[in-house]
């Protein structure tokens, strides 16, 4: 007779009888829980200014927060340990025979099992969760209000648990023994993770336009066109932070995506079934068998041999100079070893390595396959571009343009960095300006790309490679983001020719696009409400700090962004700036025992041109001229070093690190120090700041890298930034 | 009664049990016999609700068996190699069978502890083989069931505990609805318990038959004729299976009632006739050899 009352005894029965599950994972979390808490806790306690946050905004944002995901490999263990336990009796006849001669139903018998071992991880969790709260509450660091955070942070480990627990007891109903059963439930946990990551580096390698943006991605691994059905790219994406962040989705930046939690408990469900069925469907003589299910065997071999061997590809391209003939032989190599490896694991017996020759040879089609679709771009991805009537709106990065943005700041959180392509690629939407798809379109029909050499001994003087290396000089890239009328999202990245007055001029009707200015930078998105302490001005012979009031503030924002999105292209590349500014954000830092305000740099270089007339009298106003000049007077000496080392050769150098790992210094100078007040003057009108310049190079010709100028000026009152460059063909001729 | 019908399984390229029809009546211990792989564990798995069977079908008492809580309710299996909880002692194990049926006497079982002298609070996995398998037994007993699907139960059991438990088979035979299916590779080791045979051979069974009627039907006779024509008559008059002579007594195996054999040795006034009880080997084989098999290879 089999009642409710059996169904819950053979709950207990299953419990006592792995006890030493929830004993060893009591011990665990210990280590997991309570310990970091107490250690974080106290280093608060101690050094209160190295944190931005108190020990109660700790425990509920960031320890039944954040840190959840450190607790989520934990609670991912503890899983498969309960899983495997529970469930391996599959693989001995002698424990098969017991529990299925026995007057229970197999559908009682694997629930029973599957919710024992949900409580052999629920108890130890729940007591130590509990402990947690008393050890908070007893610092005050636990209110009515953290209790939400609390129980959202055990609902959350019991989704990433039972995800976890019915991927291991999928993997142990389809194998026969136990070693197995581990591999099978680690190939199962991570295997879209591993998909992604195969499409990730095939396309990377062999696919010139490649690029991936996602939604809340910090961790590239995960690309959104491979359906995540394995948990560990459900896990990744859920505690993965915005990456493309608007200031909406910033906010949510130390949340869990909540969204996706609802995908988490449909995907947990979903294997649960899927555990059930095999445990069903398992025959019982399977037990000592390497899979349960002699069908399955080709599907998995071909699922797992396929990845595998292109990794070994990977493995051996990537160690070698001789990229593409490692990359094939590391492939071929991979997959016949993968192949016998796998017939023996299958067999338990080295046996009969080739006894399935069709399935090799099928095997080795579709790899070859692979391989030449990836290798000649047989998909036309390389020179796709979406038709006009397909088309929402694009996005465009030029990249090295300009990179404006920099990091997402929250109060009380901390920061994290923003790519400026990627918020572009979120926040900018083009309409209307047909240069954008033409430059689209004249990218992918050219199909430039940066010619990567085998490097041998003397390859700098080789004239194919200083051949090369010259005309890649005016090489740049651009991203582009197609949003399609569908909803999809499409990314390429495409080298273009600057030296082409075509491509130029496309790329200057793009840069001149309002719309591409107003979502180049989060400080001109109308939802981004920071505030700053400070902005950093650089001009060309000083420095210094501007402190702000939100009045201040949105004045010198509001101004630079009306002359900003007035900017043009040509500006850019032929006008030299009057300097920079970048907006700060303070914090208190604290070494030791002492407290110190530290200025986070927030912005980037925002570059104020001469034409910039309301910005710089704004400045101005606030106490920093950038503008403003030496005088011989206000200088002891300048010091003029000349680099020997020619463009020429510092590409080798570089080329040669690039080949052989190995830098390669072959850097020489020679400094003369000049007093001369009138000498100093010359100097003084030809040159021109290096800390801005340098990042603005990829555009412009302004200067002289040859020379490196530092004024020795120990009596002014301003900072003067470290370095200078001369301005081409301003360098004065007592200079040698 | 069990019924297997036409059943199949297959385990790879290996046929473990081919075509096997049985009818396993109740209240009657029934033997299964034949060399290792012959099927017989893979038979007796199948029976109490392991093993799926690939085709055919096994009812126990007219009940498909396979997932079905009720009919299972009604077997206690007994594996050749049973499996104890880890660290258990046989008080936890008949803790362990009384949550699944709930007619396991733990009175009778600590009895019968006592009365083979196993302690009930030694972790099993202290125990010899032997004591393994009494423990199993007075498992299977007290849980009460009407069938007990025995798997070389009795192959590691010294002479005097084979008794003992063919003791308790008989106590439980007399007072309750009880039916022991015995499988061994060993003739011998059933012949006096089992009521009917079922001999298997690569896979399908040769022949099932009730030893009480085997007995019935079949008898050694010694005998001594005046002359040899008396002899060659009398044996013209009787189904021989098999005639052994030294000196002038003769030996002889034949098929019929013992009223009747005697009935027609007599009629040619014998010097000496009586007869012999036959094994159950002796039975099988003649019993197997008149279906054209040589049973001593097949199973001794």
């Amino acid at each position: 007779m089999i009642s409710k009352n059996l169904f819950f005894k053979l709950i207990k029965q299953d419990f006592k009888k792995r006890i030493w599950c929830p004993i060893l994972l009591f011990i665990v979390f210990f280590l997991f829980l309570e310990i970091p808490m107490m250690m974080h806790m106290e280093s608060i306690a101690k050094y209160p200014k190295s944190y931005s946050y108190g020990i109660n905004i700790y425990i509920r944002d960031y320890f039944f927060g954040v840190e959840a995901s450190v607790m989520a490999a934990a609670v991912c263990g503890a899983a498969f340990l309960c899983a495997l336990s529970g469930y391996a009796y599959m693989h001995a006849r002698t424990q098969v025979d017991a529990y299925h001669s026995l007057p229970v139903s197999r559908t009682q018998l694997f629930w029973s099992k599957y919710l024992s071992g949900i409580l052999q991880f629920l108890f130890p969790f729940l007591i130590h969760v509990i402990i947690c709260a008393g050890i908070a509450a007893d610092k005050n660091a636990f209110s009515v209000e953290t209790v939400p955070f609390m129980v959202s942070y055990i609902e959350l480990e019991l989704i990433i648990f039972v995800l976890a627990y019915s991927v291991s007891v999928i993997a142990a109903g389809l194998t026969g023994n136990i070693i197995i059963s581990i591999l099978g439930t680690g190939t199962l946990f991570c295997y879209s993770t591993i998909l992604s990551a195969f499409k990730l580096e095939m396309s990377s390698r062999f696919l010139k336009t490649y690029v991936i943006y996602g939604n809340r991605i910090d961790v590239s691994i995960i690309d959104e066109k491979i359906w995540s059905f394995s948990p560990l790219s459900m896990i990744i994406k859920l505690f993965s932070y915005p990456g493309r962040a608007s200031a909406e989705v910033a906010e949510e930046l130390f949340k869990y995506d909540d969204s996706y939690v609802g995908v988490l408990i449909a995907a947990a469900i979903v294997y649960t079934l899927a555990a059930y069925i095999v445990y069903l469907k398992r025959p019982s003589e399977a037990g000592g068998k390497t899979i349960a299910f002699q069908s399955l065997e080709p599907v998995i071999k071909t699922l797992i041999v396929i990845p595998a061997a292109f990794f070994g590809g990977m493995f051996f391209g990537d160690t070698t100079v001789e990229s593409d003939r490692w990359f094939l032989f590391g492939l071929i190599f991979s997959f016949v070893l993968l192949c016998i490896l796998l017939e023996i694991i299958f067999r338990l017996d080295f046996r009969g390595i080739l006894m399935h020759k069709r399935q090799f040879l099928f095997n080795a089609a579709c790899v070859m396959l692979i391989y030449m679709i990836f290798r000649n771009d047989v998909l036309g991805y390389d020179t796709y571009v979406p038709a006009d009537d397909q088309l929402q709106s694009c996005a465009v990065s030029i990249e090295q343009l300009m990179p404006l943005s920099r990091d997402i700041y929250l109060e009380n959180k901390g920061r994290m960095y923003i790519g400026s392509d990627e918020y572009r690629m979120v926040n900018m939407e083009i309409q209307g300006n047909p240069s954008v798809m033409e430059l689209a379109r004249k990218a992918a029909k050219e199909k430039l790309s940066y010619r990567s050499f085998e490097y041998y001994e003397g390859i700098e003087k080789s004239d194919l490679y200083i051949e090369t290396r010259e005309r890649e000089k005016t090489y740049r890239q651009v991203s582009f983001g197609y949003k399609l009328l569908n909803g999809e999202k499409v990314y390429r990245r495409y080298v273009i020719d600057i030296a082409d007055a075509d491509t130029l001029r496309l790329l200057a009707d793009i840069f001149d696009d309002y719309d591409y200015k107003l979502g180049s930078t989060p400080m001109f998105n109308s939802g981004w409400n920071v505030t700053f302490e400070a902005v950093q001005c650089t001009g060309n012979f000083k420095s210094g700090l501007i402190e702000l009031t939100p009045e201040i503030q949105s004045k010198i924002i509001e101004a630079y962004q009306s002359e900003y999105t007035k900017l043009t292209l040509d500006t850019v590349i032929n006008t030299i700036p009057s300097g920079t500014i970048e907006f700060l954000k303070s914090s208190d830092e604290q070494d030791g025992y002492v407290v110190y305000k530290s200025y986070d740099i927030y912005t980037g270089k925002m570059y104020v041109y001469p034409q910039f007339t309301k910005t710089l009298a704004l400045l101005k106003e606030y106490g920093f001229d950038m503008e403003g000049k030496l005088t011989a007077e206000d200088v002891e000496s300048i010091s003029v070093t000349k680099h020997y080392d020619e463009s020429q050769y510092a590409d080798s150098g570089y080329s040669a690190y690039s080949a052989l790992g190995v830098w390669v210094d072959n850097s020489k100078t020679d400094a003369v120090e000049y007093t001369d007040k009138k000498q100093i003057q010359q100097i003084l009108d030809s040159i021109i700041c290096d800390a801005f310049s340098w990042s603005i190079s990829y555009y412009t010709d302004f200067f002289d890298s040859q020379y490196t100028i530092e004024i020795n000026a120990e009596d002014s009152k301003d900072a003067i930034p470290f370095f200078h460059r001369f301005v081409n063909g301003k360098k004065p001729d007592f200079i040698q | 009664m069990i019924t297997a019908m036409h059943v199949k399984k297959q385990f790879d390229k290996v046929l473990a049990v081919d075509d096997v029809t049985v009818t396993i009546k109740e209240q009657e211990v029934f033997g299964l016999i034949g060399t290792n792989g012959a099927g017989k564990s893979t038979f007796l798995r199948m029976v109490s609700g392991i093993l799926k069977p690939d085709s055919g079908e096994i009812l126990v008492d007219e009940q498909s068996v396979y997932e079905n809580s009720k009919a299972k309710a009604e077997i206690f299996y007994i594996s050749d190699e049973q499996y104890f909880l880890p660290n258990a002692t046989p008080k936890d194990m008949a803790r362990f069978y009384k949550d699944y049926y709930p007619k396991f006497d733990m009175a009778r079982f600590d009895e019968m502890l006592a009365r083979f002298q196993l302690k009930a609070r030694r972790k099993v996995n202290t125990f010899s083989k032997g004591m393994k398998k009494q423990l199993s037994v007075l498992l299977g007993v007290c849980a009460n069931t009407k069938y007990m699907l025995c798997d070389e139960t009795f192959d590691g059991l010294d002479p005097v505990m084979r008794q003992a438990v063919k003791s308790i088979f008989a106590g439980e035979l007399a007072e309750r609805d009880f039916t022991p299916i015995i499988a061994s590779h060993n003739l011998r080791e059933l012949e006096d318990i089992c009521d009917c045979v079922g001999i298997l051979h690569q896979g399908g069974v040769l022949m099932q038959k009730d030893l009480e009627e085997m007995k019935l039907n079949i008898h050694n006779i010694q005998c001594v004729f005046q002359n040899p024509d008396d002899e060659r008559a009398a044996f013209e008059l009787l189904d021989i299976v098999k005639a052994d002579r030294r000196g002038s007594l003769t030996t002889i195996t034949a098929r019929g009632a013992e009223e009747e054999i005697m009935l027609k040795l007599n009629s040619f006034t014998p010097v000496f006739a009586e007869i012999l009880p036959l094994t159950l080997e002796e039975i099988f084989i003649s019993e197997t050899e008149v279906v054209g098999y040589d049973i001593k290879k097949l199973i001794f």
